[in-house]
């Protein structure tokens, strides 16, 4: 961060004298915009994290310091549901990235053959991508419904002959997390799914062919060639996800409302909650400094992988 | 022309920003304790804000608006519904300026929003008619520090219902009223013999199916009796340490965890009206689905007596006049109106609530004298009010602070864990030292 | 699984001794195998959505009736006339206003993005001017920072503009990350470019709308696009800023209505095809640049 500016060219033209302000004006209405409400918000919310800062009321907010962290990570009494909502969103992430990934790779693969008719079976597979994520909890809520006439429930206990008894998918704790995980993995995969397809499109015709000289099978030109030739985007697809993993909130608010007794509660969750249900602006403000923390480190942890690989290969 | 390193651009750029935040900061302190409407000149505009409860609620609204406009043809009414769900937290989030004239609001929430300035007292706006003829209970829960900010056209009931045929065929002896109310082990002895002739072993139902924890203000309704029949409280002065958590409702609780093992998690919501269970803790809203599921064997039964009297959940949601409305006679006109019989006869036919009117109770079928839930109706005569929760008064309104927020999330936490097995002890230290520290955090929510 | 009918297997290959021999299918029973898969795996795609709208044309009470709920009996377009009458009051709020604003929000996200975001990009990647590089620095850090770490301060900051068009709209105009996207397009371009404009003695504003804008169409689709997506379905900033029927958004609506007995399903259903029409008719016209764009991001990591 210390390198000397770049001088500017000190040209005589006029015409470079112009340019020297339009440069400036033209990233201008952008870059306001994103100082007003990114940067600014963002230093806001490490500020507000230092306070005791309450919506909606009269005190003048007094100065913390580092308390509102101290009680998120450490105290016995309030730590408890953050560290579950982290676990919550660590649980997801862990599930849903192996999952919907190798979910993406196969359904890639499977599009990537020369079969008549592929462009309308992708179509099918990407169209969850455009519904809006409120919509889709709202069907999906009918599907998760928990009484013989709910359509998963319905549906096995057509599979099993009638042996299956209805179950309460979201209201028991133990499946209302992995019923958000199946239908974000249904709305969210298409997506992943196309970069996989673009990127086995960007492999080499000639290094199928060549291991196909050299008598390699199905699943080993699977190892050798397809792997290694996704391997940047496969990282990209992972991290991707995870970060997305750690942004969960829709599905929670609409379908659970973080219940079962916090079974489904997210970082988000909990900091929309904590803001506005007990006002308490600076502690919803810690967590979310906290959770922009796990998604930095996250995000420099996917840098430092990708150059590896490029150092590598 | 000086050319800057980058370090002293990014310094600047921080100062920049340091300097933003920084107003944004102390603007946070704005306002003041307490709001005062102004009266106005009575005509005009006055804009309403309502939950959208129940289609039959929300159509008597929009009637009674629709009557008043008819009755007020110098006062236009502008109505705005908003879910219920999100009710309490949209008048928290909203700015002092956006609020409307005439405000509803969600019962214990009112101390709160008195607090942040957003309710005006309403005593010189309504009529001397309407404040004397406002029940007891309502009025005990309209009040604070000696003004009154809310008046609700009905009021709530907890109580038991149970299934007469079930329990005779189980050859359990129910109470008639509250003299003979079960004790807690009673209670507990009866599920126990009826889960000795169920299927599955499953004879209760507490509405598990509302949820359970934060955000679930039922669990601190039903519940919070418990705390209060034991001896305890939710909180006392400025701090829940000795209140919420003594030896007694640790007891208490420990017994309320032994129902979890009877209880139908009731995901359906039929568990009672189907009979798969003899008895359902529940408010006055589930008596039209239960008289018709099963007439005559229905009976209405006071909640269990844990050692000090037997208590029981008020209050529900009122109107007040915004602490920035400068419409307060039109406002309080509104209000005189929405009191009046008529409108009360025809909101609590549409939702089964205890009128929150003397003369309403009076001629009403269900809850006056011998009518069906007239248990209820008595409950809320023997309200406990505003003074000390003695063994002889029933119904405790919650804790009238501006503190009740952290205080309802809290204790619902806590019997959420309790219901889940946990430590009884453990859980209710837990919630104490959160709702002490939100309480030190700000000043015992004093209004200064 | 029927017994298939298949040839003998070909000799294997004398180069791979290691390999077992496959047992070649029939060419034509393969495919059918191949498409029984494709078939499978679309149903699976497809069923919720086709539920959705066969709901949408039911009674309400034959919605959530399991399987059945396929079956399309008694179909009739009432629920969409029911969905109109159940929002017919300003208490309420209307649907085309939910339309409308969502339409709006998002217009202006999109348009206004692609603009000033364009604008900010170019400035970024071809033009030369004091302070350039610090300013990219930021923006570059900016694009990592999720809505969500800073909607919490930002909702505290903007609370008294609630419930308007413009605090929906406004503080999402300007977008790190598309900026990033339009940077680094605009970075591949060739020098030789701009020099033609230079020589007429057009200035660079002159230049990048009738040079540069019209050679980065697929960039600005594919921002468009990725903005359209991200913006249509946009919930947590509505949950926190707005509660004003006459302002919400289609995400926000749905979201109430379907959380508010009683539940008429089939009203709900028809409310969610309503809601997604619009996006459908899009994406379906423009499929082939929605994938492209989708593509393009990963080929960023």
């Amino acid at each position: 961060m210390t390198a000397p500016a770049p001088p500017g060219a000190a040209r005589t033209r006029p015409k470079a004298r112009r340019q020297g302000w339009a440069g400036p004006l033209m990233a201008l209405p952008a870059v306001a915009g994103l100082a007003l409400f990114v940067a600014l918000p963002f230093a806001m919310a490490i500020g507000l994290s230092l306070f005791n800062v309450r919506l909606d009321s009269f005190r003048p907010p007094d100065f913390f310091a580092l308390e509102q962290y101290r009680r998120i990570l450490v105290s016995p009494d309030f730590s408890g549901d953050f560290y579950r909502a982290l676990g919550n969103n660590v649980l997801f992430a862990a599930v849903i990235v192996p999952v919907q990934t190798a979910a993406a790779l196969a359904l890639a693969l499977l599009l990537n053959r020369p079969l008549r008719g592929m462009p309308v079976f992708r179509t099918f597979f990407f169209m969850p991508v455009v519904f809006p994520m409120a919509l889709i909890a709202t069907v999906w809520r009918l599907i998760l419904d928990p009484g013989p006439d709910g359509m998963l429930n319905s549906v096995l206990g057509l599979a099993t002959f009638g042996l299956f008894s209805p179950q309460d998918w979201l209201g028991d704790a133990a499946t209302a997390m992995p019923s958000i995980m199946l239908l974000s993995l249904w709305q969210g995969v298409g997506f992943q799914m196309v970069i996989l397809l673009a990127g086995l499109q960007g492999i080499p015709r000639q290094l199928y062919e060549a291991a196909e000289v050299d008598g390699a099978g199905r699943w080993q030109r699977f190892r050798a060639v397809t792997l290694p030739g996704l391997r940047n985007t496969l990282v990209f697809v992972a991290l991707v996800t995870m970060i997305l993993s750690f942004r969960l909130f829709d599905q929670v608010y609409i379908l659970t409302r973080g219940g079962p007794d916090g079974a489904t509660s997210t970082v988000m969750y909990l900091a929309v909650t904590t803001a506005f249900a007990e006002s308490n602006v600076s502690r919803a403000a810690a967590m979310t400094v906290v959770l922009f923390v796990v998604v930095l480190g996250l995000t420099l942890l996917q840098r430092r992988l990708v150059t590896q690989e490029r150092e590598i290969s | 022309m000086i050319v800057r390193s980058k370090r002293t651009e990014t310094r600047g750029a921080l100062r920049a920003v340091a300097a933003l935040a920084a107003p944004v900061l102390v603007l946070a302190g704005c306002g003041a304790g307490g709001g005062q409407a102004d009266p106005g000149d009575g005509d005009g505009t006055i804009t309403i804000w309502a939950h959208q409860g129940q289609d039959r609620e929300v159509a008597a609204l929009q009637d009674a608006v629709d009557a008043f406009g008819d009755a007020n043809p110098d006062i236009a009414v502008e109505l705005t519904l908003i879910p219920e769900a999100d009710y309490t937290t949209t008048v928290t989030t909203a700015s002092p300026d956006e609020l409307p004239d005439v405000l509803e609001f969600d019962g214990p929430t009112m101390a709160s929003l008195v607090y942040n300035g957003k309710l005006s007292p309403i005593d010189d706006f309504v009529s001397e008619q309407t404040r004397s003829n406002a029940t007891d209970s309502i009025l005990a829960q309209g009040t604070l520090d000696g003004s009154l900010y809310g008046l609700g056209m009905f009021d709530s009931g907890l109580g038991v219902y149970g299934n007469a045929a079930l329990l005779d065929e189980a050859g359990i002896s129910f109470p008639e009223g509250m003299e003979d109310a079960w004790t807690a082990q009673e209670f507990t002895d009866a599920l126990a013999d009826l889960a000795a002739k169920d299927d599955d072993g499953r004879v209760l139902d507490v509405k598990q199916n509302y949820g359970f924890g934060s955000g679930s203000e039922w669990t601190t309704y039903a519940f919070s009796p418990v705390v209060w029949s034991a001896g305890g409280a939710l909180i006392d002065g400025d701090s829940a340490d000795g209140a919420l958590n003594t030896p007694g409702t640790v007891e208490a609780l420990s017994l309320v965890q032994e129902w979890a093992g009877y209880t139908d998690a009731n995901t359906d919501d039929s568990a009672f009206v189907s009979g798969d269970v003899a008895l359902s803790l529940v408010g006055h809203w589930e008596y039209p689905n239960y008289s018709e599921a099963l007439g005559e064997d229905l009976v209405v039964l006071p909640l269990p007596d844990f050692g000090h009297g037997v208590k029981t959940g008020q209050g529900s949601w009122a109107w007040g006049v915004a602490g920035t409305s400068d419409n307060g006679s039109a406002a309080g006109a509104f209000i005189d109106f929405l009191m009046a019989d008529d409108q009360v006869a025809a909101m609590t036919a549409a939702n089964g609530a205890p009128p929150g009117t003397k003369s309403a109770i009076e001629t009403s079928d269900l809850y006056g004298p011998g009518g069906d839930l007239s248990l209820f109706a008595d409950q809320l005569a023997a309200t406990c009010g505003a003074g000390p929760v003695t063994a002889d008064c029933v119904a405790v309104p919650r804790p009238v602070t501006a503190g009740y927020p952290v205080i309802t999330r809290q204790f619902a936490d806590a019997f959420a864990a309790i219901w889940e097995g946990g430590d009884v002890a453990e859980a209710l230290d837990g919630a104490v030292t959160a709702i002490d520290t939100d309480f030190a955090d700000n000043d015992s929510f004093t209004i200064s | 699984m029927t017994a298939l009918a298949d040839r003998p297997a070909a000799p294997t290959r004398a180069r791979t001794p290691r390999r077992a021999p496959v047992r070649r299918l029939h060419p034509r029973v393969r495919r059918g195998l191949d498409y029984l898969l494709m078939g499978t795996v679309t149903l699976l795609f497809a069923s919720p959505i086709l539920y959705m709208f066969i709901g949408s044309l039911k009674p309400d009470d034959q919605v959530l009736d399991g399987l059945a709920g396929f079956v399309p009996r008694h179909l009739s377009l009432d629920n969409y006339a029911d969905v109109f009458a159940r929002f017919d009051d300003p208490s309420t709020g209307y649907f085309l206003d939910f339309l409308g604003t969502s339409v709006i929000v998002t217009g202006v996200v999109v348009l206004g993005g692609l603009v000033v975001n364009s604008l900010a990009a170019y400035s970024l990647a071809r033009l030369r001017w004091r302070g350039r590089d610090a300013v990219l620095v930021l923006v570059l850090a900016l694009a990592v920072l999720p809505f969500e770490a800073i909607a919490v301060p930002l909702f505290y900051l903007l609370n008294d503009f609630r419930n308007t068009l413009a605090v929906q709209s406004v503080p999402l105009v300007a977008n790190a990350f598309s900026v990033f996207l339009f940077y680094s397009f605009f970075l591949k371009l060739p020098k030789e470019i701009e020099e033609a404009g230079r020589m007429d003695g057009a200035g660079p504003l002159r230049i990048f709308v009738q040079i540069i804008v019209p050679m980065s169409k697929p960039v600005f689709a594919t921002v468009a696009i990725l903005s359209f997506l991200t913006q249509w379905g946009m919930f947590l900033w509505p949950v926190l800023m707005v509660n004003d029927p006459a302002v919400r958004p289609l995400p926000l609506a749905i979201s109430v209505y379907q959380g508010q007995p009683p539940f008429a399903w089939g009203d709900i259903m028809a409310f969610g095809v309503m809601m997604v029409l619009p996006m459908l008719v899009v994406f379906l016209v423009f499929q082939r640049w929605f994938v492209r764009s989708v593509a393009t991001t990963g080929l960023k990591g």
